[in-house]
């Protein structure tokens, strides 16, 4: 799984949006969206929302945890606890890079927003490395995660794995008397 | 005298202030906690300087030209004044210093600070120190004596000291505060003050009062108290002139002390009385700047200007000044709430007078009763900056009251007046607007755009958005003729300005609809009328005025009628051709307002829908919001939050829908409306954290509020279902409204209105049935429609009750006949108009021709004729009116723009779409269809079927009749024949369901059979069941017989009676068979109705779903 198709996933989260435009319901396999009234906030799927705010079809309601204070103890409350604590969107980094990109002008502040979550990304991710280390140096059956999000767990999956089967066959070597035909 | 309390200003965020006046007097200059020095030319001054001197400011001096501030960076610093240049250093603190001041001649400067010091400090050279030492706590304030021999200071350790500044040592000393650990603990700020010139007396607040302490011997002269002052003393100054000494009080109470006299000669209290930390005189005395720890600014005119001649008459009249302004504070309070918004409070000088006009009509007010209705009243006014209407609301008031107080003269015993107190009448405004005086407002929220104003330093401007871009792009124009009011639907935006001096008051409308280069017209309005309101509809605009009139203009301006008004205006709005006035009726009385309501119908037919009945509203609150519903239904909104919209169906009353308060979570929010739905049943609106309007920026969002119609005990299944239907019922009534005036409606949301309508009195019929309450039961059965009836008899019986059922189907029969009664009264006079007419459905045609009753009354009598031409030109359909609001509204009800077959465009992921009626025939001018590609569809309505208002019904429709007729029948028959009226019943109920569509074929196999030679099918059933019918009545004579297996035979399912024809030919496949029985069937039927009704052909959707109900 690569990250584009994770963002993919993410597109499917729900955003509001006030569209400028007016259109009756849609009705498409996923469910049916709409009906659309210009002023109105109605809720869209991310893909959708990024698409009609390309085409200047609507503004962004800025998701609810993207508030400056929200994220600012997430991320002292991510510092100061070992474990990965909750977070609020099971999508936070993509939606954040998604929506900042394309609709930074519908989001205060979009600035501050993006170096917290960064922020707390790189505490979550800097957290996972040194479990994972630690999960290797002192030759673990199994390790807890909870909280972890897909993208984060995405990241480190392929390289963890393949060097787990590495580390795997280097010490299977190590021991005698097992052949080493295969 | 009594002097005047100028209104508070925003001077600086909140915090410690402090205040001083410059050398001349000029300016005044104020510092606060955001760390700005501003200088202000007068309290009107819109744009004071701004000197940015630290993070925040404990106390400044000016003198000379230097201004010497304390600032929080623990130094003292000097800035040149008035050029705000900083000038250096003057000394430092290991903390904060408290207090700075000047001595007489401007040549030094004293400083108090919290690390227990005072330093006096040469002004041109800072290494010229002296440092006091010897308090024990921060020192609070400090006072050097115009002699420059002594310096007073105060300190958190309860003492005032004396220093003597040569020496720098104690001189005397008084343990007379009380004691505190900081600066921020302690109860009073203690600023000291010697008496100007001599300085033979030093001022000194303790607690409550002030101790005049002798310059020579040290000792206590006097105390100065008055028994308004409740809470410490925080300032005191003197005059210039060394008379009077001025103080102000933690509970924000100003008084003014003639020393010798030791009389108070002036009382004031501060408009919310916050604490008062900073008060300076001015030099010449007359005025006094103070201000609070709020970090307003406010000003005391007129003071003390006059020695005090008598000093009982001072008394009385400080008393009564006192009083005028307990109901100024309430006047004010409201401005206040602006100012605390951050809106900065621009005062027009046209204003003043007026204001004070007011406030001298107070002066004559009997005291008692007084204060709470203006404060009731003067909630209200959101638009009390509104120059020009305070002058127009005043006159009525005035009149009002001095008719109920025929004596009220300042004399010495005045009449006391006891009964109800007149309200000031509430001022013009626009629905959808913010109040008048902010620098950034809405001019206007509807349901089409947004209008915002900007009126600021760099730009008077105006924006137009709307929320669908497709009608029009974002404007930007600059507000030149300073419009004030603004309008917006989807043709134009209509703004205008009120009078000046110079020029008149203007409406300009700005039509970007139309098609010619000419987008916009500007309107002079007689000298001296002013615009009050103004609203657009469709193709018009109206402007209510000054006069007490109201101008009618076209939208590409042309003049059209004026009418007057019976009472100044209080708002006005538009939709389609209806427009609506709201206006005083008279004079309210206890906070209530009295307005009356006058609705137009402005179309082709002009008349006056409401003549200026009364409008509801609650206990002691105005009008807030007035308007349309999109789809047309008025609307209103007050100030308590309770949403009412008129019912036409109960002779145009007004029953409330919701109460916006309710879902307020603190009691000082509000929800600013922006629109109201009826289908679907939403309220727009902008929820306001503790305002009752939104700020421009940042954006706020809609929110949707359900309705919610107070019935008593909701709480209960019954309330909710009873609610729900009536709520269900009020919100459907537009479709009659706008189908009798001649718009075309969405039928297939009116059929499923009704649908849910019924389904609710269904419930609730079994509900009751279940509570045993029968005649509940019965009543609710007269509510609904026959075919419901039909249902709730075989409910009714179904739970054995025979009773209930039996009175039912007396009803059932009763509403057969009456709806029998009523079809023919309306088809009969159709049917023969129309015999010529083909492709035409009946319903259609009906609602047609109230289109065109509607439509001109005058061309009734062409009629006939123009009928003909129709006639002729039949296979052109014409289009009917298309209605406007569906689209313009952006109401989600609009018949959806469904991309069925017509369109070529079909979505296959549609799931809904199956069941409805194809055919949506409202057409949609701008429908954008954003996913796809942005085409417009417009559409006719199609020809044939669809349009009807039963919408599934319609295929066979001219046969409609006939079923009703044998439902009559069938029931007669069952009153009569007990025992089998459960399975008669069952059996009709059943041909009631399939009705529309089987309906034509019984009578037409009847016919079949009668016409066939061989045996047919009921020969073969009358011959098994013979026995039956005979057993049942054993008396009949073969006429008899005959006749009743007739009437059982009809009473099959169309099935089972095909099941017997069958039989009877023996045939052996019977698919083919049926195509052949409806073959000759529609043969039949052509033949039978060709003479009497217009006729519809049979396509073959048709006959295929006749084939389909056969079959089943």
């Amino acid at each position: 799984m690569d990250p584009a198709e994770v963002e993919f996933l993410a597109e499917k989260e729900m955003v509001k949006i006030i569209p400028n435009f007016s259109l009756d319901k849609i009705y498409l396999i996923g469910g049916d969206l709409g009906p659309f009234n210009p002023g109105l906030p109605v809720e869209v799927p991310v893909w959708l929302a990024l698409n009609l705010k390309q085409r200047q079809k609507c503004r962004i309601v800025p998701l609810e945890w993207m508030d400056i204070d929200r994220l600012e103890e997430i991320r002292e409350q991510e510092r100061k606890l070992d474990a990965f604590t909750p977070i609020p969107s099971p999508y936070y980094m993509e939606l954040t890079k998604l929506l900042l990109n394309h609709a930074a002008d519908n989001i205060p502040k979009a600035d501050e927003i993006r170096t917290l979550v960064k922020d707390i990304w790189d505490t979550r991710v800097a957290k996972l490395r040194l479990s994972a280390d630690s999960f290797i140096s002192q030759q673990e059956a199994h390790a807890q995660l909870d909280n972890l999000t897909l993208m984060e767990i995405n990241t480190t999956r392929s390289f963890l794995l393949d060097s787990l089967n590495y580390m795997y066959k280097l010490r299977s070597n190590l021991q005698p008397g097992r052949s080493q035909d295969y | 005298m009594p002097c005047e309390r100028k209104p508070m200003r925003y001077g600086h965020s909140e915090g410690h202030t402090d205040v001083c006046f410059d050398d001349e007097g000029k300016c005044i200059v104020t510092c606060g906690s955001d760390g700005d020095v501003r200088i202000w030319e007068s309290l009107d001054d819109d744009d004071p300087k701004s000197i940015n001197v630290g993070e925040k400011v404990y106390s400044a001096a000016l003198k000379n030209g230097k201004l010497v501030t304390a600032v929080s960076n623990n130094t003292v610093q000097i800035h040149t004044f008035p050029e705000g240049d900083p000038d250096g250093i003057l000394t430092r603190f290991t903390t904060n210093a408290n207090h700075v001041t000047f001595n007489s001649s401007g040549s030094r400067v004293a400083v108090g600070s919290s690390d227990f010091i005072v330093k006096i400090v040469e002004v041109v050279d800072s290494s010229q120190q002296k440092t006091l030492r010897g308090h024990d706590a921060p020192v609070l304030s400090v006072a050097l004596d115009p002699s420059d021999e002594f310096l007073a200071s105060s300190s958190c350790d309860g003492s005032v000291t004396v220093w003597s500044i040569e020496s720098q040592t104690q001189v005397a000393q008084w343990k007379i505060l009380q004691k505190s650990s900081d600066v921020s603990n302690a109860k009073s700020l203690c600023r000291l003050a010697w008496q100007p010139r001599s300085g033979k007396l030093l001022a000194i607040p303790v607690d409550l009062t002030i101790q005049l302490y002798d310059r020579n011997t040290w000792t206590h002269v006097s105390t100065l108290s008055d028994d308004l002052i409740t809470q410490v003393v925080n300032v005191v100054v003197w005059s210039p002139c060394g008379k009077f000494l001025a103080a102000g009080t933690v509970g924000g109470n100003l008084l003014i002390w003639d020393v010798e006299a030791k009389l108070c000669i002036e009382r004031q209290k501060h408009e919310k009385g916050f604490t008062v930390c900073g008060m300076a005189w001015h030099p010449s005395g007359g005025r006094i700047a103070y201000t609070d720890t709020e970090g307003c600014l406010g000003l005391l005119e007129g003071v003390s200007s006059s020695s005090p001649s008598s000093s009982s008459t001072i008394q009385s009249k400080a008393t009564a000044s006192k009083e005028t302004n307990d109901y100024d504070d309430l006047f004010d309070e409201d401005d206040d709430r602006m100012l605390d918004e951050g809106m900065s409070d621009s005062r027009s000088p046209v204003k003043k007078p007026i204001m004070e006009d007011d406030d001298d009509d107070d002066d004559l007010m009997p005291a008692t009763g007084r204060p709470r209705n203006r404060g009731s009243f003067l909630d209200d006014d959101d638009n009390s900056q509104d120059p020009g209407s305070v002058k127009l609301d005043g006159v009525p008031e005035e009149d009002g009251s001095s008719a109920i107080l025929p004596a009220v003269v300042p004399a010495v015993s005045r009449p006391v007046y006891d009964g109800p107190m007149p309200t000031q009448p509430q001022r013009a405004f626009q629905p959808g607007s913010t109040p008048m005086h902010l620098m950034h407002r809405f001019m206007m929220w509807n349901s089409v755009g947004i209008v915002r104003g900007y009126n600021d330093d760099q730009d008077n401007a105006i924006d137009v958005e709307f929320h669908d871009t497709a009608i029009h792009h974002a404007m930007h124009l600059t507000n030149t003729l300073g419009h004030t009011m603004a309008d917006l639907s989807q043709e134009a935006v209509l703004l205008a300005c009120e009078g000046t001096d110079e020029l008149a008051s203007k409406i300009q409308c700005l039509h970007f609809s139309c098609w010619d280069t000419h987008k916009d017209w500007i309107v002079d309005l007689p000298k001296g009328e002013d615009v009050r309101a103004l609203c657009l509809g469709q193709g018009w605009a109206a402007v209510a005025t000054s006069a007490l009139m109201v101008r009618l203009f076209s939208i590409g301006g042309v003049q059209k009628e004026i009418f007057s008004l019976p009472g100044a205006v209080v708002c006005l709005a538009g939709h389609g051709e209806q427009l609506l006035i709201v206006y005083h009726r008279g004079t309210g009385f206890d906070g209530d307002q009295a307005l009356g309501v006058q609705l137009l119908q402005l179309g082709r037919r002009r008349r006056q829908v409401m003549h200026g009945e009364p409008l509801p509203l609650s206990r002691k609150s105005y009008l807030a919001w007035m308007g349309f519903t999109a789809e047309g239904t008025p609307c209103c909104i007050d100030s308590e939050g309770v949403v009412r919209i008129l019912n036409r169906t109960l002779g145009n009353t007004w029953t409330p829908v919701c109460n916006t308060r309710e879902s307020c979570k603190s009691k000082s929010d509000h929800y600013w409306v922006v629109g109201v739905h009826e289908n679907p049943q939403q309220l727009r609106c902008i929820p306001c954290k503790g305002s009752r309007f939104p700020p421009t920026l940042p954006r706020p969002a809609v929110a949707v509020l359900p309705f919610n119609l107070p019935y008593c005990q909701t709480t209960t299944e019954k309330g909710q279902m009873e609610e729900q239907y009536w709520r269900s019922m009020l919100f459907h009534n537009h479709y009659g409204f706008l189908s009798s005036s001649g718009y075309e409606i969405d039928s297939e949301g009116q059929s499923q209105a009704e649908k849910e309508q019924q389904e609710l009195l269904m419930k609730m019929f079994a509900l009751s049935c279940k509570l045993e309450r029968e005649f509940r039961c019965v009543e609710l059965a007269e509510m609904m429609t026959h075919s419901v009836v039909t249902l709730a008899i075989r409910y009714a019986s179904r739970s054995r009750r025979m009773a209930l059922a039996q009175r039912l189907s007396e009803l059932a029969l009763e509403k057969a006949n009456q709806l029998q009664e009523e079809e023919e009264e309306e088809e009969e006079p159709a049917y023969q108009r129309h015999t010529s007419r083909e492709y035409r459905g009946s319903n259609q045609m009906s609602s047609r021709q109230a289109q065109v009753e509607n439509g001109c009354e005058e061309e009734e009598e062409d009629y006939p004729q123009e009928e003909q031409m129709d006639a002729e030109e039949s296979t052109e359909t014409r289009k009917p009116s298309l209605n406007p609001f569906k689209k313009g509204a952006k109401s989600p009800e609009r018949p959806s723009p469904k991309p069925v077959s017509k369109e070529g465009r079909v979505n296959p992921f549609k799931v809904s779409g199956a069941g409805k009626s194809s055919s949506s025939p409202a057409g949609q001018p701008r429908t954008t269809n954003v996913l796809d590609s942005m085409t417009m569809s417009s559409r006719k309505p199609t020809p044939l079927g669809g349009t009807s208002k039963q919408g599934k019904a319609p295929i066979l429709k001219p046969l409609a009749p006939k079923p009703k007729s044998k439902t009559q029948a069938t029931l007669l028959q069952m009153s009569a024949s007990k025992g089998s009226s459960k399975k008669l019943e069952d059996s009709q109920l059943e041909a009631e369901k399939v009705k529309p569509a089987p309906a034509a074929t019984p009578p037409a196999s009847m016919e079949n059979i009668e016409n066939r030679k061989p045996k047919t099918g009921f020969q073969l059933w009358l011959e098994e069941n013979r026995k039956s019918i005979l057993a049942d009545n054993p008396d009949f004579e073969e006429m008899d017989v005959i006749k009743e297996g007739m009437g059982r035979f009809r009473t099959l399912t169309a099935e089972e009676r095909l099941n017997w024809t069958e039989r009877a030919k023996g045939d052996s496949d019977p698919k083919k068979r049926k195509r052949e029985d409806e073959g000759q069937a529609d043969e039949q039927m052509e033949t039978d109705e060709g003479s009497a009704k217009k006729k519809k052909p049979l396509d073959t959707s048709a006959k295929l779903s006749a084939f389909a109900f056969n079959k089943e």
